[in-house]
Formats: structure tokens, C-alpha cells, sequence
């Protein structure tokens, strides 16, 4: 059975990107988030295997929102999604919990790559 | 890419809507320099068309957005004060970006070389006191060398610390973890091997340290000094699982270690920006979960509602005398009804879309001509076609030009007059029946019809004799005559060439109309008023020489039966007394050029007229027989038909016949 991910971001563009590098890379995409909030919604009701976080959202933003979801589920499976200049952010959210980053702009074999590598643990 | 024309779409719908923002959020950025959330929705905003333009590949704009990011980031750590040059520089900023969107939209590629005002925010981030620092390529560490002495030398507490730490069946390794070339934020890398490192065990030195890691001040290889009980090959396998790890280069150093002291692995308090704060009181900007939809569609599924609508008219038409035909008649009657009712909503947006467009506008004109100008918005959340709000972009802003350019007058000027220094320019929009009124009203000089006159004489619009026999409005509306323009000398704002004439043109092609009002010194008026939607509308259906004719009900007053002998005559215009208004009447069949015996219907013992309305000016059109009011479906007659002269459209009725849908403006 393939894997189900969360994907969150609050640019449909985004999340259409990513939706489709992990579809062809075998995943399943169960549902789609555009805050944080919703994201911390989403999770308590699909639990994913894995969630792609965006850093910078309204409402709430990823770190947050990855320390929710590790509250609520100290083995998930987070992503972070970030572009060039968050490093700090993205260093915040892996001491949070997150597992790995991508970097936008996403590059398939790489998203895939730390994906996959997750699931081979 | 396979997908690119759908990225390629939603890349540039997702720009415009952020670039929106932009504008919107700078704009009160200057109003309310310090305050967090605006500046952090620029921020947000900014960063959003970075990601969208980087993973499409556009280089400019990502650079571009990139480094208005870096001067916002600046601002919202208080290292750069927002100030009125900067958010100068930050508006030219987002005119490049719409720029570039614009080049890529035409071009395909970008073609605007931003590099100029790239240095120019670089001066801004450098004059804000702040140096960027060059990412430490001078300390990058000779790769193949494994000088781990020399990266990793202890002080002496140091090694007391880890030697008397260390428990039996722990040993100390000498680890190079080289990235790859490629890799991305790599201080975030960094700092991912150094919290691996302290996974698996405790983490005596690194070089470079966690701080320069966090920085982003150092090459492409970490040395660390790891105290663990794990097997060598362990851990270089878990240092080589890391994403973007090159190379692991890993030695043991055959130091036999004694057990002192349990090892207390202290876990760093890691330094974080303390940018979180700053981040979390987020966004005004709420997301309602949308679709989004190809307005073909739309316009598809507008017409499928259309020739439903077709379809149950004629099946009324067949009027069978029977309880379940009239009960399924009045149901589908309903039915079809809510459904046009829906597709008509979903077409609607807010017309708040164009609204918001001009504050800056308005902003940067009133700047540029020493004004002072307040801009009060109301109703933009007034909902209209979307294909209207498309087009009423231009003349909009045309007529705002106007007011600002010629209308609002400088402070002094307003001082003499005794106005207060700032004008007001009102933009609003309200529903009022089945039309939207949209009017742009201020309080400035108003226009002198005398000087309109002047000039139309003087462009040959008009000769003296015409001025003479006009009446003040009809004066007025000589500016929406075609080359007229009453600038004395035409300035970069308004009088380019492309005058309120073209106003009217679009107005009227989206089957509006457009009128002015002006009191000198007190202020000018626009209204626009146009039909909610386009494709659907209310007609009355009459008979004109044997054919069925539909009428807009919007242009459509009041319809009469008269009698001969009522009609009188004036100047040799036959005219009829309406509550004590002249109507000149006018017969249909004359102005379509149907082959009619002049003054035929004198003889008949009643006459239908229609009154229809235009620009507040009334005449009543002669027809033959009155027939029905009902909703009509305005089809097109495409391109070639298009310059028939009062005819705008066809629709097809309950006998499936067509009828021709009468453009009464230019009768009126």
C-alpha cells in the first residue's frame, strides 16, 4: 500500500507541485492543508504517514504547527518545505521535531529522495 | 514539463493575487511603519512569489523577490528603519515584478533588466548598517586533507573533559562529513549533522561550531569529534543517510580511554534567531476555501443555462391544456431560474478586485503632482460579472486620472478657495435594481463647460453655431467626445491621446452607460451603470414589420397605447406630452430601414410606443404590437455582424425562431 501524505501549503501553486512529484513517485496524497491550523486538523483526522510542511503560513505557521502534531503524535513524519533564506526557520523546526527539509524550488529527485529515505528506516 | 501550461496559469493567477497584496500591504506599511503583521504579510507575500518564480524557473524575479525579502527581513528584525525612500524603492520594486510577469505573460521569458535597481535595494540593506556577510568560502577546508589535528585541536580542559568522561566501551572519532556541492541551505545541513552527531553520542567539538554552522560561515566540511560507543561503520552510514552528505571520512583514534565520570550529555541550548516571536501574530489575510475554475467553463456552463432557458420557453409556448403540464411547466420554471441565478453568482466577484488597484495609484499620482488627495473606498465588496470587472479596469483608472490630474486642485489652490487642502476623490459602487452603479466623485475644480465649448470648437468637434443651440449637459458631454481632451498641455497622467471617449466606448460595449455631472468648484461626478450580467437579461418583445424584436427591459422606461390625435408636433418632430414631458417619438421600422409608408401609423386607432431611456434623455419608439416580457438569451452575432447599426445581439424564442435584440442607445 502506498504511503499517505499530508501536503501543506498555502500556495495552491505548491501544493500542486509537490502533489504531483510525489504521485509520481508513488505516493498517495490524502489530503491538503492551507494553514497550520487546518494542518494540525487534517493530521488528527487522516494520520498520514508523512506531512510536506510550509514554513510560512497564515494563521499559523509550520513550526508551530509541527510541534502540534508531534504533541499529538511523537513519531510523525514531517517534512519541512522551505526556500532559500529560512534557514533559521528550518533549523527551528527540525530541533522542533521535523524530520528533513526540501528546498523550494522542489526538484523531484530530491523531494523524493528525502521522502523515500524516511520510509526506509 | 508536461504541466507547465497549467502551471504556468496558476503561476501567474497566484502572482497577480500576491502582487495585489503587495501593493495593498505596503501601502499601509506606510501608514503604519512598525506594525509586525503588515510586515510580516509583505514578507509572506514576497516569499510566496519567490518560491512560485524560483520553481518556474525565472531567475529575476526570484532574485528580485529575493532581496525585497532580505530588506523586509531587515525591517522586522529593526536593523532598517522603514522610511519613505524605501518604501519608494520597495513600490518600484513590485512594478518590476508586475513588469516581468507582464514580459513572461508575452514573451514567454523575462526581459526587463532589474539589475540596476537590484543594486539599488542592495545600497538600502547596506545603508540600513548591515553588512552581508560573503558566505566564508575562504574558509573552506582543502578538501582530501584530513587534517584533523589541526581542525580539531582541543584545549586542554577539553580533553580532560572527554577523556574523563569516556566509559569503556566508548571511543572517540575524528569525523570529515563533506556536502555535496549542490546542497542546499546548508547551514540547515549543518546543523542536522551536528544534531545527528549528538545522537550518537556526545559531541565534543565540531569546526566549524554550531554558530558559525547557523550562520552559514563555513565551506563544504564539518569536523566533529565525537565521543560514542557505536561501531565506526554505524556511524558513517548514518552521517552518509543525511540528504546531500558527500562523503563521510572517518577515523578512530586509538586512544584508550579511562572511565571517570558518567558522561552528562549535556544537550546545547541551541541559539535560534528569536524571530519566532516576530512570526507568530500572522496574516489578516483569510484564506475561504475556494475553487478555482477555468472561466470557460463558466462561460460553457452559462450557455448550457441558456439554451435551457431557451428550451423551457418554447416548451411553455406549447400552452397544452393539461394540470401536470402546467405543475412540471412551473417547476422547471423555478428550477432553471435558481440555476441562472447560481451561474450568474458564481461569475460574480467583488468588485473590490479593481477597487484595490488604485490606492497606489492614487498614492503615487497625488505624489507626483504636489497633491493631496484622500481616496475613500466604499462598497467594493459590490459583486459584478467577472467579465465585466475585467474590462472596467481602464476606464476607471481613466477617470480617477482625470480627477486627480485635472480635478482635485493643489493645496494652495484649494486654501484660496476655501477647501480643505486635501481633496477627496469618492470611489463607490452599489447595486440599484437589476444594474450596478459604479461613480467616481470628487471635490475639485469641476469642469468649466465654457472652456469644454472652447475646445471642442477649437478640435472641430463642434463648430460655434452647434455651441450655440446646446444645452449645458449636452456641453458637459462633449469630453466624451472622440479627440477631445481639455488638459492645456497634456501631462504624462491623464490627456494622452486616449480620451473619455474611449471610457464611453468600453462602457457601452459592456452595454452600460456612462454620464457626468459637474459643479464648478465644487466637484465632478461619474456614474457608470451596468447590467449585473451580460448574458441573461429581461426583455420586452415586440412586433416591428412582421418580425418579433426583443428590447432590454434595462432600457426601457415605460411602454404606452396611443391614440393619433395625441401626437403633436414640434419644430416637424412628432413629439408626444407625457406628464408634462416632450417625447419626440420615432418610429422603429424608420431607424432599422425597414421599407415603411412614412407616418403609416397615424392611421391606426392605437399606437404602441415604448419609451426607452438613455442618458436620462427619453424617446418613445413607435412598434407595431407589444408582445410579452421575457428573459431572452443574448447570443452574439459574431464578428462580421458585429457593426449593425441598432442591433447588439440575437436571441432565439419560445418558437425557436430568432429574434433580434434591439440596441436602443443610439436610437435614444
Amino acid at each position: 500500500m502506498s504511503k499517505r501524505v499530508l501536503v501543506v501549503d498555502d500556495a495552491a501553486f505548491m501544493r500542486m507541485m509537490i502533489k504531483n512529484i510525489l504521485i509520481d513517485g508513488g505516493y498517495e496524497i490524502v489530503g491538503e492543508a492551507e494553514t497550520g491550523r487546518d494542518a494540525i486538523e487534517l493530521y488528527k483526522e487522516l494520520k498520514p504517514d508523512l506531512v510536506t510542511m510550509d514554513i510560512t503560513m497564515p494563521e499559523m505557521d509550520g513550526i508551530d504547527a509541527v510541534k502540534e502534531i508531534l504533541e499529538f503524535d511523537k513519531d510523525a513524519k514531517i517534512i519541512m518545505c522551505s526556500a532559500m533564506g529560512q534557514q533559521a526557520m528550518v533549523i527551528d523546526a527540525i530541533q522542533a521535531g521535523a524530520k528533513d527539509f526540501v528546498v523550494k524550488p522542489f526538484k523531484p529527485d530530491r523531494v523524493l529522495a528525502a521522502v523515500n529515505k524516511l520510509f526506509n528506516e | 514539463m508536461d504541466n507547465r501550461e497549467q502551471y504556468l496559469q496558476m503561476f501567474f493567477d497566484e502572482s497577480a493575487e500576491y502582487l495585489q497584496q503587495l501593493n495593498e500591504n505596503v501601502l499601509l506599511l506606510e501608514e503604519n511603519p512598525d506594525d509586525e503583521e503588515i510586515i510580516n504579510a509583505v514578507f509572506r507575500a514576497a516569499h510566496s512569489v519567490k518560491g512560485m518564480s524560483a520553481t518556474m524557473g525565472y531567475e529575476r524575479l526570484t532574485d528580485l523577490t529575493h532581496r525585497i525579502e532580505n530588506i523586509l527581513a531587515k525591517v522586522r528584525n529593526k536593523e532598517l528603519q522603514i522610511n519613505e525612500h524605501i518604501i519608494d524603492t520597495l513600490f518600484s520594486g513590485l512594478d518590476y515584478i508586475k513588469t516581468l510577469l507582464d514580459d513572461i505573460r508575452a514573451n514567454g521569458e523575462e526581459v526587463t533588466d532589474v539589475s540596476t535597481y537590484l543594486r539599488k535595494l542592495e545600497e538600502i540593506l547596506e545603508n540600513g548598517g548591515v553588512i552581508q556577510e560573503p558566505v566564508g568560502a575562504d574558509r573552506k577546508a582543502k578538501a582530501g586533507q584530513q587534517d584533523f589535528n589541526a581542525m580539531l585541536t582541543l584545549t586542554e580542559e577539553e580533553k580532560e573533559e572527554i577523556y574523563n568522561k569516556m566509559t569503556g566501551d566508548e571511543s572517540v572519532y575524528n569525523i570529515k562529513v563533506i556536502l555535496a556541492q549542490d546542497c542546499l541551505l546548508k547551514n540547515v545541513r549543518g546543523y542536522m549533522i551536528l544534531k545527528k552527531a549528538q545522537e550518537l553520542g556526545y559531541l565534543a567539538k565540531s569546526n566549524p561550531d554550531q554558530r558559525e554552522i547557523e550562520d552559514e560561515d563555513f565551506g563544504d566540511s564539518i569536523y566533529i569529534k565525537l565521543v560514542s560507543s557505536l561501531k565506526e561503520k554505524q556511524i558513517n552510514q548514518e552521517f552518509a543517510d543525511i540528504i546531500d552528505v558527500a562523503e563521510v571520512i572517518i577515523h578512530k583514534e586509538d586512544k584508550q580511554a579511562k572511565v571517570v565520570k558518567e558522561i552528562e550529555k549535556e544537550e546545547k541550548k541551541i541559539q535560534v534567531d528569536n524571530n519566532k516571536k516576530l512570526r507568530e501574530g500572522l496574516s489578516n489575510i483569510q484564506v475561504s476555501p475556494t475553487v478555482r475554475v477555468d472561466i470557460k467553463k463558466l462561460d460553457n456552463l452559462m450557455n448550457m443555462v441558456g439554451e435551457l432557458l431557451i428550451n423551457k420557453t418554447r416548451l411553455e409556448g406549447l400552452n397544452i391544456q393539461s394540470d401536470v403540464y402546467q405543475d412540471i411547466i412551473q417547476q422547471l420554471d423555478r428550477v432553471t431560474q435558481d440555476l441562472h441565478h447560481i451561474v450568474m453568482q458564481i461569475r460574480m466577484v467583488p468588485i473590490g478586485g479593481i477597487f484595490n488597484r488604485f490606492p497606489r495609484m492614487v498614492r503615487d499620482l497625488s505624489k507626483e503632482l504636489n497633491k493631496e488627495i484622500d481616496l475613500v473606498i466604499e462598497g467594493a465588496d459590490t459583486e459584478l460579472d467577472r467579465s465585466l470587472i475585467d474590462e472596467l479596469g481602464d476606464p476607471l483608472m481613466h477617470i480617477l486620472r482625470n480627477s486627480i490630474d485635472h480635478g482635485i486642485e493643489t493645496p494652495e489652490v484649494r486654501k484660496e478657495k476655501g477647501k480643505s487642502p486635501a481633496g477627496t476623490i469618492l470611489l463607490r459602487a452599489y447595486q440599484k435594481g437589476s444594474e450596478i452603479i459604479i461613480e467616481v466623485e470628487d471635490d475639485g475644480a469641476g469642469i468649466d463647460t465654457d472652456r469644454v465649448v472652447e475646445k471642442a470648437i477649437q478640435k472641430g468637434v463642434i463648430t460655434a453655431d452647434d455651441a450655440r443651440q446646446m444645452e449645458e449637459r449636452d456641453k458637459l458631454n462633449l469630453i466624451f467626445q472622440p479627440g477631445f481632451s481639455t488638459s492645456e498641455e497634456v501631462t504624462d497622467i491623464s490627456g494622452r491621446g486616449v480620451g473619455m471617449d474611449v471610457v464611453r466606448n468600453v462602457v457601452e460595449a459592456l452595454d452600460g452607460q456612462v454620464f457626468v455631472e459637474s459643479e464648478l468648484d465644487v466637484g465632478t461626478r461619474f456614474t457608470i451603470s451596468l447590467p449585473l450580467t451580460l448574458a441573461i437579461t429581461q426583455a420586452l418583445m415586440v412586433v416591428i414589420n412582421n418580425e418579433v424584436y426583443a428590447i432590454p427591459l434595462s432600457s426601457i422606461s415605460e411602454t404606452l397605447l396611443i391614440s393619433p390625435d395625441e401626437i403633436m408636433q414640434v419644430r416637424g418632430q412628432d413629439v408626444i406630452l407625457l406628464r408634462e414631458n416632450t417625447i419626440p417619438l420615432v418610429e422603429a421600422a424608420r431607424q432599422l430601414n425597414l421599407p415603411v409608408e412614412y407616418g403609416k401609423y397615424k392611421e391606426y386607432e392605437e399606437i404602441p410606443v415604448v419609451i426607452i431611456k438613455s442618458a436620462e434623455r427619453l424617446v418613445g419608439l413607435i412598434v407595431d404590437e407589444l408582445l410579452n416580457q421575457q428573459e431572452i438569451v443574448i447570443k452574439s452575432l459574431g464578428k462580421y455582424l458585429i457593426n449593425i447599426k441598432n442591433i447588439s445581439g440575437a436571441t432565439i424564442v419560445g418558437d425557436g425562431d430568432v429574434a433580434l435584440i434591439l440596441d436602443v442607445r443610439n436610437i435614444a
